[in-house]
């Protein structure tokens, strides 16, 4: 569904966010890209979303081309953005609406529903994020969960068959995560294409997705299974996802490889 | 949790084209938003310009604003073209020296100078505003018209102490603003900020100028991401109407969005011991080749002084 073909991006002509970049994603697969800061994760998924286009390089979803060419096309235009939904890390940058519920209404309008048909998804999308409460309130007066909810609500109205979410767990609390963690896994059993971009190695493990591995050289170092890549102790430290640190248990510092959640050997 | 997925997320939408069906219309409302968004190239590109190596590149920032002040206050005294149109030559040869692309520093110099210069100063050329002998006649009148303090002759046109007084003006704007690029193009904005000292400007008011400038840039951040979230979930065309208030909203949000970094920042710079007082780094000290091209540059103006 999805193939990314010598992907290469730069940032003002001059610092290289993508280099050589191949990715292909089929249909219902959840796909996990880890890498460390600036590695080119939110690019990456920039690209797929058709808001950046590549310097160099071919992507196609469902065949076609995608170019900034294809994406002025009227039909092309509202079939891609209806298929591909994206969310941003930054829920603030996303939410533009007055209310919660304007929020959710803005995509199903867009792609031309009726109203009733809108205001009906809404209120289903409410139900299921557990925000009915939230309905007229503005979205500059919920808490950060709240608003992670509510941009996620605003793609969900739209009903994309493709999910990008870009470090969806940042900044939210462990119930907001397992909430979202649940609702992304729910989503992909009901066919749902899930990418995620994240450095989180826990949510990578919790998601088993088949997972991408950036470099700090913008490269996909390595493609494979959540075990084949959390278990790779050699390439996780190369590509600076776990390092060495000391800490105390039991009044006793030692140290091992961070992350807890895989390394922590005792 | 899948029993509360809503049954039309289970259905996929299949459209019967997916391409074609004419061009989807980009208000001039995002167009603008996309040129303010390119604001980070633009400042990305004078600071890596800024950057460089060159006679007046590696200068001391002091040296530069005051060789700056000296010239712009020369080029505001003549009153001749001559000495206008020497500075000018002075000036390109300066640009060329620094190695700076001389067609992108001369487009937007010669720019500012047509819009800000000859534009403006136009009317002058007239012998309605500026008395003088007639050179190209562009009206003729039956008779010549008094009222109140004017005075309209018969024939009206280009006169000759008009083209002077055009060609002094747009001479000067040139001429300022060449001076002016070429020193902002030659010093990092940070530099220019500091050497702003030599002046006796407060530390307070350097400090501002610094925030001032970096927050431009954060914002400008700020609306180039909202408008690509806003891009994301846009499937087709967006109306001037809709586009105007969707701006109106983002600049509420960006002033609500700046009020509450004002706060923040003034949180940090309190944890970090701020008083009351600013305290900047001090420059470097001038070195023997500083005082060297300073008095050149000295030397350069007094003689544009003097022509």
């Amino acid at each position: 569904m999805i193939k990314l073909n010598n992907i290469y991006y730069s940032y003002y002509q001059k610092f290289s966010a993508l280099a050589d970049v191949g990715l292909a994603i089929g249909s219902g697969e959840k796909v996990a890209v880890i890498g460390s800061n600036g590695s080119g994760k939110s690019t990456l998924l920039q690209i797929i979303a058709g808001l950046l286009f590549p310097s160099k390089g071919d992507y196609y979803f469902h065949d076609t081309a995608v170019t900034e060419s294809a994406l002025k096309e009227k039909n092309f235009l509202r079939f891609f953005r209806q298929k591909i939904g994206y969310v941003f890390q930054d829920s603030d940058i996303q939410l533009f609406c007055p209310t919660v519920i304007d929020e959710l209404l803005f995509g199903p309008l867009q792609i031309g529903l009726s109203r009733e048909e809108a205001m009906d998804r809404s209120i289903e999308i409410l139900q299921m994020l557990k925000i009915e409460n939230l309905k007229d309130r503005p979205t500059y007066m919920i808490s950060g969960g709240e608003k992670k909810r509510v941009a996620l609500g605003s793609v969900l109205t739209m009903n994309p068959d493709v999910l990008l979410l870009d470090e969806p767990t940042n900044g939210l609390d462990p119930r907001t995560q397992v909430f979202l963690l649940e609702l992304v896994l729910s989503l992909n059993e009901a066919g749902k294409t899930i990418v995620i971009a994240t450095h989180d190695l826990s949510l990578v493990s919790e998601l088993h997705s088949r997972v991408a591995v950036l470099s700090e050289e913008h490269r996909v170092e390595k493609v494979g299974t959540a075990d084949e890549i959390l278990y790779d102790e050699e390439l996780l430290l190369k590509v600076n996802l776990i390092h060495e640190h000391i800490h105390y248990h039991d009044g006793q510092a030692h140290s091992h490889l961070h992350s807890h959640y895989l390394f922590h050997k005792h | 949790m899948k029993s509360n997925i809503p049954p039309f997320l289970l259905s996929s939408f299949n459209p019967a084209h997916t391409r074609g069906g004419g061009r989807a219309d980009i208000s001039y409302l995002d167009k603008g938003i996309r040129s303010f968004a390119a604001l980070f190239t633009e400042g990305y590109a004078l600071w890596e310009l800024s950057s460089r190596r060159s006679f007046l590149h590696d200068l001391d920032a002091r040296i530069k604003i005051v060789f700056w002040m000296l010239l712009i206050v020369v080029i505001s005294l003549k009153r001749a073209v001559l000495p206008e149109a020497a500075i000018f030559i002075f000036m390109f040869t300066l640009a060329a020296l620094c190695r700076l692309n001389l067609i992108a520093f001369y487009k937007k110099v010669l720019m500012l100078g047509f819009v800000f210069g000859f534009l403006i100063s136009f009317p002058s050329a007239f012998n309605i505003f500026v008395p003088g002998t007639v050179m190209l006649p562009v009206i003729t009148l039956s008779r010549m018209h008094d009222f109140w303090i004017y005075h309209i002759p018969q024939v009206i046109g280009i006169t000759d102490s008009g083209i002077s007084l055009v060609s002094l003006l747009t001479l000067r704007v040139l001429n300022s603003v060449s001076v002016s690029f070429l020193i902002l193009y030659t010093t990092p904005f940070t530099d220019i900020v500091k050497a702003l000292k030599v002046f006796r400007v407060p530390d307070t008011f350097l400090i501002i100028i610094s925030m001032t400038y970096k927050y431009i840039f954060t914002f400008a951040h700020i609306v180039s991401d909202m408008y690509l979230a806003k891009k994301a979930r846009l499937a087709g065309s967006n109306d001037s109407k809709e586009a105007r208030e969707w701006i109106a909203g983002r600049i509420a949000f960006v002033f609500k969005k700046t009020q509450l970094e004002c706060e923040e920042v003034f949180k940090a710079m309190n944890a970090r011991g701020f008083s009351g007082d600013i305290r900047l780094y001090h420059h470097r000290d001038l070195t023997g080749r500083d005082w060297e091209i300073g008095l050149v540059l000295f030397a350069a103006t007094v003689g544009c002084l003097v022509l």
